[in-house]
């Protein structure tokens, strides 16, 4: 058993245009490891070539240069995309099939036999919460969330042990992601590899361990959620500051916030929080909490995307 | 066989859903109830056929020289007005499938993509054929009935049918797969359509050409695009029941027609979606 769920190397996609021969490189040299039963998102602004690197993951489109490694197997071979889950982003269902339809028809394409798929489809479409009416409805007649949470039992109908979710929670409500999210958490426990491809931030720093940040076409940055997310500054909240003190503490602070009698001061490092610490303390006042300060994936985001003058506004 | 048989129920679904299989099973039995009551065959001990439609009657002829030649002018009806309905009809059924949104969830599974095209393909030609060899069948079991003649050459055109639109569907599978249009697929292949019948007509042609590289062109031309007319004038010699006189035609349109499926499906193999 391979380590690694997802193993790109050197993954390049340049588009030419037909007549004028203009040069797009939709992806530069992008390589990047998924362990196996990990929780990753990929991230990136409009265009920076997420898509295309997913495409190029599920041998959609043919790389440049480079390769791309599912369970260490070339992609390109049929067999190696057998233990893959897709649900695309911008996805058109055939509308003239019924919820169950699509199911046998897309288990058949994964190598379902017949019997598992009779079993199978109503246990996954009861699990992504598309009722019984639901099952013989046709998907022209389906809401968008409801595409989105039959795209995702297409996805898993044959047991993946690699789900590629392209914007899962695009057109659900917040009770629907919730509930995908739960889903996903589920099968994660089952040791399911999940790469999410999504634009809310939040929604991946809810859910992935790893992340990486494509930029332009390139990989602009990877690693650990906790690790990349996990910042520099101390956070001290106290009560009743004398005025005086509360002067003394913000010109030392990064920043701070006074409100009701409470002030938050945050301080950029350990040393300036120790000293504020004996401050207050000499001063009679009570620390109600001193903790290291964290910053958003959306501050780590920002700050890959844009420059770090981003993440401060 | 799993993958093979969900693709063409996927094409048999598609074209129930888009009305093309329904529109062509009424059309056939249209014609099948036209040859069954508006059409009246009398045959008079054995040998004399009077044929009347609508109540008005013909002159008589010997039955076994007209059935083979009401065949024919059904066979001619269903080959070029037939042909161009399937064309027409399925044209959209190929380029579906190379539909964004769709193409990449096909591409995702563990199928090769010359087994999904082929899929298609398969299924798209049997839901033509399904129709051919229901109204050819029936006809033949219609005018067996009526006149009791039962000669096999009606049954087998069926098959120079089939065989032309397999050739057909290979030019939309190829240009489906080039520029992803319908409407494309549709002009192209009725512009070669209507091309192979003055093509047909190449001696006449040669001798009006005055330069020899013309001459040259003309015969290219001929020899390397489907002979749909030449093929016609085949189907009426076996249900005729003469002989054939050179089936170079079907040979040759064949190789076309492979060339022209192994281009559609090499073209799809290297193509990023």
């Amino acid at each position: 058993m391979p380590d690694h769920a997802i193993e790109t190397e050197g993954l390049t996609k340049v588009f030419r245009a037909s007549f004028s021969g203009r040069e797009l490189r939709a992806c530069d040299n992008i390589s990047i490891r998924v362990p196996v039963g990990s929780t990753f998102g990929l991230l990136g602004p409009n265009g920076a070539g997420k898509t295309t690197f997913v495409k190029m993951l599920l041998s959609c489109t043919h790389p440049t240069a480079g390769r791309a490694l599912v369970f260490g197997q070339d992609s390109r071979h049929p067999a190696a995309r057998r233990p893959i889950g897709y649900l695309p982003e911008n996805h058109r269902f055939p509308t003239y099939m019924t919820g169950r339809d699509m199911l046998d028809f897309y288990g058949a394409l994964s190598g379902m036999d017949a019997a598992a798929r009779h079993k199978r489809i109503p246990e996954v479409l009861n699990l992504v919460g598309l009722d019984d009416r639901a099952h013989n409805l046709r998907l022209g007649k389906y809401s968008k969330g409801m595409l989105q949470r039959v795209g995702l039992a297409q996805a898993i109908i044959h047991g993946p042990k690699l789900l590629v979710l392209d914007e899962p929670g695009d057109g659900v409500d917040p009770v629907g992601r919730k509930h995908i999210r739960e889903i996903l958490h589920s099968l994660e426990q089952q040791g399911v590899t999940i790469f999410l491809n999504s634009h809310l931030l939040s929604e991946v720093e809810l859910f992935c361990r790893e992340v990486a940040i494509i930029q332009k076409g390139r990989l602009a940055l990877s690693g650990r959620v906790d690790e990349l997310t996990a910042g520099s500054g101390y956070r001290i909240e106290s009560e009743h500051v004398p005025e005086a003190l509360e002067t003394e503490l913000r010109s030392r602070a990064r920043s701070f916030i006074s409100n009701n009698g409470t002030l938050q001061v945050l301080f950029a490092s350990r040393t300036d929080a120790n000293q504020a610490v004996d401050l207050l303390r000499s001063n009679g006042c009570e620390v109600e909490s001193l903790a290291r300060t964290r910053s958003t994936l959306e501050d780590v985001f920002m700050k890959t995307v844009e420059g770090p003058e981003a993440a401060k506004q | 066989m799993n993958i093979t048989i969900a693709l063409v129920r996927d094409t048999f679904r598609e074209a129930f859903a888009r009305k093309i299989f329904w529109g062509f099973f009424g059309c056939c039995t249209l014609n099948l109830l036209f040859l069954m009551f508006i059409m009246r065959i009398d045959v008079v001990q054995g040998a004399i056929a009077t044929v009347s439609v609508f109540g008005q009657n013909g002159r008589s002829i010997p039955v076994q020289n007209m059935v083979p030649q009401a065949q024919s002018v059904i066979a001619m009806i269903l080959y070029f007005m037939g042909m161009a309905l399937a064309v027409f009809a399925s044209a959209g059924l190929v380029a579906a499938v190379v539909e964004p949104g769709r193409i990449e969830l096909l591409l995702s599974k563990p199928v090769s993509r010359t087994h999904l095209l082929m899929g298609r393909y398969i299924g798209n030609l049997l839901v033509v054929a399904a129709n051919i060899i229901y109204l050819i069948a029936g006809s033949w079991i219609i005018f067996g009935i009526k006149t009791n003649v039962w000669g096999v050459g009606f049954l087998v055109s069926s098959l120079f049918t089939i065989f032309i639109f397999a050739v057909l569907l290979s030019i939309l599978v190829l240009v489906g797969v080039l520029w992803d249009s319908s409407a494309v697929a549709i002009m192209i292949t009725f512009a070669i359509m209507f091309l192979t019948p003055i093509l047909a007509q190449k001696n006449t042609i040669e001798k009006l050409l005055s330069s020899e590289w013309s001459r040259n062109l003309l015969r290219f031309f001929y020899y390397v695009l489907p002979k749909t007319s030449d093929i016609s004038v085949i189907i009426r010699h076996v249900i005729l029941n003469q002989p054939v006189e050179s089936w170079m035609p079907v040979w040759s349109t064949a190789i076309f027609g492979i060339v022209v499926l192994f281009l559609g499906l090499w073209r799809f193999q290297r193509r990023s979606f």
